[in-house]
């Protein structure tokens, strides 16, 4: 585990529409280690100007400008919100200055490259907390609590549906014409992007939504902490023009927030020598879940509370801790069971019935 | 002619046999009439066990 820092010095590089929402999240939560210095970092002189009047209403001091124009004391966190590609250069020079890092990259090959830095850090005892979003990150926390009930692991199926900002927008876009990485029977397999339908129920009012293979980097990050499971995949939600697009550069600008969105984790398993499926998902807006769950692993990183080295949420030490964490934000978290709801027993699973007992399925 | 329209005749005739067996064989069973989302609280979420449902015992 990490040490408590003292300093409670936290850097946003990307103040894009998570990174408002990382910012908001961390000036608002008045619980857990102090945050004492805030520096912020983007590009475009707006977003900083619109994340800094976020922030003066605390008694956090807020510095701006680029990382590597810091001179003296380093930030104890750096959380990365930048557009994907930008995040692994980065990362290696805030680990360089020593600093921990939270990234929000859904890019498999920079969450494989992130990774990678995995030795670097845990010999450093920083933390490189890779995938802390919507999906991955979010969506890992789910599937780790839902295995956690379980005895073993077998199989783990990830969707999403909407997206956050104008680049992950974008990026949604760019993932369906990707092939998707599925870990199946100990291998991976890598898939065309936009094939292997399946209708997914999420929340009202999300409802059901088609979901598609995309390059998204959910198994992964599940490999690192279930590498006995039989299948491991990720799906997004599209719709048809989304996939008949996906070939083409995004045809119109994408929205600045693209509304409610929601994140699901079935997990096959074995509890107590019977076979047990546990299903959680999360309704809310990508980019406000993506900024709560950012900016609250790197208020655990700064309390001490993550492990060293390079590692996603999967791999989290206390996924149902952080997930209580999240509640005041709006995150809850629902599971899909059986039973009355609201009027009878309601029970996670379904019960299995004797033999002979059940329907004649022919 | 007449040899296309009989085999078309006969595949017809045969993929309805198939599909009435099926229909008359196999209920299909009844999809689920109950259950849904649940929203968990800040308590259920520290432990998922106690909302599984306990395994069937051996001698059911």
């Amino acid at each position: 585990m990490t040490t408590a820092t003292g300093s409670g010095f936290v850097a946003v590089v990307g103040l894009g529409t998570t990174g408002t929402h990382i910012v908001r999240t961390l000036t608002e939560n008045s619980t857990g280690p102090a945050l004492r210095r805030l520096h912020l970092h983007d590009r475009e002189s707006e977003a900083v100007a619109r994340s800094r009047q976020i922030a003066a209403t605390t008694s956090t001091t807020i510095s701006t400008g680029p990382l590597n124009a810091l001179s003296g004391e380093q930030p104890d966190v750096v959380i990365l919100a930048t557009d994907c590609g930008t995040h692994a250069d980065a990362a290696s020079q805030a680990l360089t200055r020593g600093s921990h890092v939270v990234s929000i990259s859904d890019d498999p090959d920079e969450v494989l490259a992130l990774l990678a830095f995995d030795e670097r850090a845990a010999g450093r005892n920083l933390s490189l907390v890779v995938g802390a979003g919507m999906a991955p990150g979010l969506s890992c926390l789910l599937a780790r609590l839902a295995g956690d009930g379980l005895d073993r692991v077998d199989a783990i199926n990830l969707a999403k549906a909407g997206t956050g900002g104008p680049a992950c927008a974008r990026r949604h876009h760019h993932a369906l014409k990707q092939p998707g990485r599925d870990w199946v029977g100990g291998g991976w397999e890598l898939r065309r992007g936009g094939s292997g339908r399946d209708l997914a129920w999420f929340p009202e009012p999300i409802g059901a939504r088609d979901c598609y293979r995309a390059a998204l980097p959910g198994p992964i990050l599940l490999h690192r902490q279930y590498p006995d499971a039989r299948r491991l995949s990720a799906r997004v939600s599209a719709t048809r023009r989304d996939r008949f697009t996906s070939w083409l550069p995004m045809l119109r600008k994408p929205h600045q927030d693209g509304g409610p969105g929601a994140i699901r984790a079935e997990v096959r398993g074995v509890r107590d020598g019977a076979a047990e499926t546990v299903v959680l998902a999360v309704m809310a807006h990508p980019s406000v879940s993506a900024g709560a769950v950012a900016a609250n692993a790197a208020r655990a990183v700064l309390g001490g509370r993550a492990p060293v080295g390079a590692h996603g949420l999967a791999r989290w030490p206390e996924p149902g801790r952080f997930l209580q964490e999240l509640h005041p934000y709006g995150i809850t978290v629902s599971a899909f069971g059986g039973g009355q709801m609201n009027t009878g027993p309601w029970q996670l699973t379904e019960p299995v019935e004797s033999p002979g007992a059940g329907a004649d399925n022919g | 002619m007449l040899t296309l329209v009989r085999r078309v005749m006969a595949a017809l005739g045969l993929a309805g046999l198939i599909a009435t067996l099926f229909r008359l064989r196999g209920s299909g069973g009844v999809p689920p009439q109950t259950g849904g989302w649940q929203e968990l609280t800040p308590a259920e979420l520290a432990d998922l066990k106690p909302l599984l449902v306990p395994p069937p015992s051996s001698n059911n």
